[in-house]
């Protein structure tokens, strides 16, 4: 395999709040090679989003806190660099698409304008009239129609898939070693999010890059991945390919969210949701995190006493579970309940 | 643009009519326009019978209305009830004097607080924005005209420990001055600071409230991950959001401070529009009001389309065609 593009090791991201230490992101780790997709999946405050932000400086400090970690972009860590030389590596070498594009564009700049600052702040010697070009192709090749006049309208005069279209152009203008996509389709109508999901396509073969894919939808991951992360309360529950996760899981959070996923194929079945609520991440649940709301954990000491590790359940298959081979025998009961099959 | 300006102009129209039936209606159910020269001994009934000739006083309210429409529009707002004297030439001296204050002050007043409103959410919860934050609920809450006082008092005291003139505390100048330029701004400062604070104070609120907004928004966040420099993104992408709601602000009180800032006027003796607008009052001299009321209304009117234009400078959002 080659070497990853980046690498996330041991990641530790607190924030202080009235309320008390929010431990965003507890100890991760996941690599991204070039050219693949990595799938980072988990619910509302797993720490998905937190993770690569920090990463890349975005977060506020303080009261944000990197307590532990390193973060490898082609082997130098770039975790706690200075403003000035992170700000080389933003967008140039890592690019960010983020969650809604509504909001993303700053509403009193021209789109055109947005895309080619984030050319002409990385290349001193580029000329306005070069800028304009580069970024009239850009927005030609993630399919903005007119680009020429596109170029000089306000985000206001785009639609929301559109605008979406802008902020890839612009993640995809200094082609990036690493493209970030923050929940790129979680604002967007389900008829614009598989078009968007064509031109992150589009964008990763353009440049090359790793990309990273957060996303809380299981769809996108099936669509776009070629490796998964699992995260829960601000860990790292699972990781494998795409395929094995889905049809092997080895943790029981990880089932549940796909139990809890509509199928549109077969007889209509029940959902069967996780039960329960996200544990507050100022005060975790002792041991796992995930075991108030785990079907197998019911009642067992080890469960609620020690915080399992991410080992090796399979090959290349990881899990933080105590009992990684019984989410095969639970999959099947539940299957049994609900008539679905994993 | 052009013709944006041009169709708020011909809107002004109605409202300036509207203004009118307003101000002369209002001000004949008030009172008798010449009461209070009635009620003065020395003036003969006679002259009285002649102002009510020259005013129409005795034909009927809409007529006198016409009459004194005619005034305003096409004869510079007529004569004054008692002496006949043209009201104009004292009154666009106020306005000029007015403006001088009014302009600078809020000239600097806008200037300062664009800048302390940033630093303060740029260092959020700073000593500086700590002291701001202090210096600007001293300004919202000391009365004007007290604070005046101690500006006054501190320049006499001043005065006279060093024998030295610093700053005037009366008047607009003195009589026969060396440099008249100089003599004119050591006149000017302290007025202008008696202004210029307490709209300090409102401003840098708002633009920091505005600031810290923009600036924990998604956009900006998006500037950042761009790699912009961090001053650019504060300067460029994040100040020209920030400055809509504190242009509104500030342009629609400056409409109304040019009816004259009354306060300070009168304590530094300064012959603009408030002085003007109290000296009428006391002297009764109703025409000379309603001349006031007017032009004040037509400061309103004109502020809101400087604050209309500028809107649509810094926010494309807002079209106007």
């Amino acid at each position: 395999m080659t070497e990853p593009v980046l690498s996330i090791r041991d990641l530790v991201v607190e924030f202080d709040t009235t309320d008390g230490v929010v431990h965003a992101v507890d100890g991760v780790s996941y690599d991204v090679h070039p050219g693949e997709t990595m799938g980072v999946v988990g619910e509302s405050g797993s720490g998905k989003s937190v993770t690569v932000m920090a990463a890349l400086g975005l977060i506020q400090i303080p009261p944000g806190r990197i307590v532990n970690g390193e973060v490898l972009y082609k082997g130098r860590n770039i975790l706690g660099l200075d403003e000035d030389e992170l700000r080389k590596i933003r967008n140039k070498e890592i690019a960010m698409i983020f969650q809604d594009p509504m909001t993303s564009l700053n509403p009193v700049f021209k789109v055109g304008d947005q895309i080619a600052e984030a050319l002409l702040v990385h290349d001193d010697k580029l000329t306005d009239d070069a800028a304009r070009k580069r970024t009239v192709d850009l927005l030609e090749m993630v399919g903005v129609p007119n680009p020429d006049r596109r170029f000089d309208q306000y985000p206001h005069e785009y639609s929301g898939g559109m605008r979406q279209r802008a902020m890839i152009a612009m993640a995809m203008a200094n082609q990036p070693s690493v493209l970030i996509a923050d929940e790129p389709t979680t604002a967007l109508d389900v008829t614009i999010q598989a078009q968007v999901l064509e031109v992150m396509k589009v964008a990763a073969e353009e440049t090359g890059a790793g990309t990273v894919m957060i996303t809380h939808d299981l769809g996108v991951v099936a669509e776009m991945a070629d490796r998964v992360t699992v995260m829960y309360a601000g860990r790292v529950v699972e990781s494998g390919t795409v395929d094995e996760i889905f049809h092997n899981p080895k943790h029981p959070y990880t089932l549940g969210l796909m139990m809890s996923l509509p199928r549109v194929t077969g007889e209509m079945q029940k959902l069967l949701p996780i039960p329960g609520n996200p544990p507050s991440v100022i005060s975790l649940p002792p041991g796992c995190a995930f075991h108030p709301r785990c079907r197998m954990s019911e009642g067992r000491e080890l469960c609620r006493t020690k915080v399992p590790e991410l080992v090796e359940a399979s090959p290349g298959h990881m899990s933080a579970c105590h009992f990684p081979d019984e989410v095969a025998i639970e999959a099947k009961r539940e299957a049994s309940v609900t008539g679905l099959e994993v | 643009m052009g013709t944006f300006i041009a169709r708020r102009l011909l809107y002004s129209i109605p409202v300036l009519l509207a203004a009118t039936i307003l101000v002369f209606f209002g001000m004949t159910a008030v009172t008798d326009p010449i009461s209070q020269i009635r009620l003065q001994p020395n003036v003969s009934q006679q002259t009285i019978q002649n102002i009510i000739d020259r005013k129409h006083l005795d034909e009927p309210v809409v007529v006198q209305y016409g009459f004194w429409l005619r005034d305003v529009f096409f004869n510079q707002f007529g004569n004054t009830a008692l002496g006949d004297q043209p009201i104009w030439p004292d009154l666009s001296r106020a306005i000029g004097n007015t403006m001088q204050l009014v302009f600078i002050s809020e000239l600097i007043a806008v200037v300062l607080a664009v800048v302390l409103g940033v630093f303060s959410a740029k260092k959020q919860y700073s000593f500086f924005d700590y002291a701001t934050t202090t210096i600007s609920f001293f300004g919202f809450s000391v009365p004007i005209f007290w604070f005046a006082l101690i500006l006054q008092a501190l320049a006499t005291w001043f005065f006279l420990e060093t024998g030295f003139r610093l700053f005037y505390t009366f008047g607009q100048s003195s009589f026969a001055p060396e440099n008249a330029f100089i003599d004119r701004i050591q006149h000017m400062v302290l007025p202008i600071v008696t202004l210029s604070y307490v709209s300090i104070a409102t401003y840098s609120r708002y633009q920091r409230a505005s600031m810290l907004e923009v600036l924990h928004s998604d956009y900006v966040r998006t500037a950042r991950a761009k790699g912009v420099k961090e001053r650019v993104v504060t300067m460029k992408h994040a100040l020209r959001n920030a400055l809509i709601p504190v242009v509104t602000i500030a342009a629609l009180s400056f409409g109304a401070v040019l009816g004259g800032a009354v306060i300070t006027e009168t304590i530094f003796a300064w012959p603009g529009m408030g002085k003007f607008f109290i000296d009428a009052l006391i002297r009764g001299e109703v025409y000379t009001l309603m001349a006031w009321l007017m032009v004040t209304a037509v400061a309103v009117i004109l502020a809101n389309l400087v604050a209309d234009i500028v809107y649509g400078w810094l926010d494309p959002r807002i079209r106007y065609d």
